[in-house]
């Protein structure tokens, strides 16, 4: 497509609204032609493919050229409509506009990510899934892995074995 | 209260009127952005709610905004009319408050601004053609 950075995973994760878990529906009217919708053109084919990314349970839907003004609609679950008037903005100043009405504040981010770290411990180790390592193998300055080197004689057990036998 | 409102995950919902062929219930399409995983980009993926209209308002192509029921109505009814967002024929702009279609607003056609004298004496001649008609009859 045109801008193929749209597509990728870092692109996305680059989106830095995250709605409050009010905010249910958003829905955007714009329209395909005239200037001053251009901003809203722009932030549609940009920002919402972030906004969606990060907010994956909220529905946004796009409608073109049924108003001639474009804008913004936001539902919230408590019944209110939250209109956003988008004409002659750059998409930008809509996004800031956007975060700073029902986006979450940086502080609610970050105590959010704290909260996510606390559950899991990073010095266990275990399947991938669930732990950051495997094996203590695998860390530097530790015994590397005798699938790859060969342990020393004293450290295996056959060794071992044979020298108790001895004595 | 573990589920105070909304038997259903969707609490709000906006979607188009497909039919109203049912009595008293609406039959809503509503689309949602879902991101492919290998080609990592959104496509619109369809689903069908229906919803309880009790004064049967709605119109096939209506925008209507749903509303999840504290508990099912029926078998496959969940959700509510709340609002009709878009009518249609006859969408109104939320930020002037007139009627308008597609990047137009309907309301410049009835001026007679537009029209020029010939026109004005074009459809004045045209009524008096059809008022002698009525007389006629």
């Amino acid at each position: 497509g045109r801008f193929p950075v749209r597509r990728t995973l870092q692109y996305l994760s680059q989106g830095d609204v995250v709605f409050k878990s009010s905010v249910k529906v958003m829905t955007v009217n714009y329209n395909t032609a005239g200037e001053l919708s251009e901003g809203a053109r722009k932030f549609v084919f940009f920002n919402i493919p972030q906004i969606q990314y990060k907010n994956p349970w909220v529905q946004i839907m796009l409608f073109r050229n049924m108003t001639p003004s474009p804008f913004l609609r936001f539902y919230l679950d408590n019944g209110e409509q939250v209109l956003v008037d988008v004409e002659d903005k750059t998409n930008k100043e809509i996004t800031e506009h956007v975060k700073k009405i029902l986006g979450k504040s940086k502080e609610t981010l970050e105590k959010e990510e704290r909260e996510r770290k606390k559950l899991s411990h990073p010095a266990t180790f275990g399947p991938k899934k669930y732990h950051l390592r495997e094996c203590m193998c695998e860390i530097e300055g530790q015994v590397p892995c005798p699938a790859f080197v060969p342990l020393p004689k004293e450290m295996r057990g056959k060794y071992k074995a044979a020298m108790k036998n001895e004595a | 209260m573990s589920v105070p409102r909304g038997a259903v995950h969707a609490k709000w919902i906006v979607g188009k009127v497909i039919g109203t062929k049912m009595q008293k219930t609406a039959k809503v399409r509503v689309t949602r952005l879902v991101l492919d995983p290998y080609l990592l980009k959104f496509f619109n993926k369809r689903k069908t709610y229906f919803a309880h209209d009790p004064l049967q308002q709605c119109v096939v192509g209506d925008i209507v905004l749903l509303k999840a029921l504290p508990e099912r109505r029926s078998k496959h009814v969940k959700h509510e009319l709340a609002e009709i967002v878009f009518k249609v024929g006859n969408v109104i702009d939320p930020i002037t408050g007139k009627p308008c279609a597609g990047t137009r607003f309907l309301e410049n056609l009835s001026d007679s601004e537009n029209l020029t004298e010939a026109d004005t004496t074009y459809l004045s001649e045209k009524l008096q053609e059809l008022k002698v008609c009525q007389t006629d009859k």
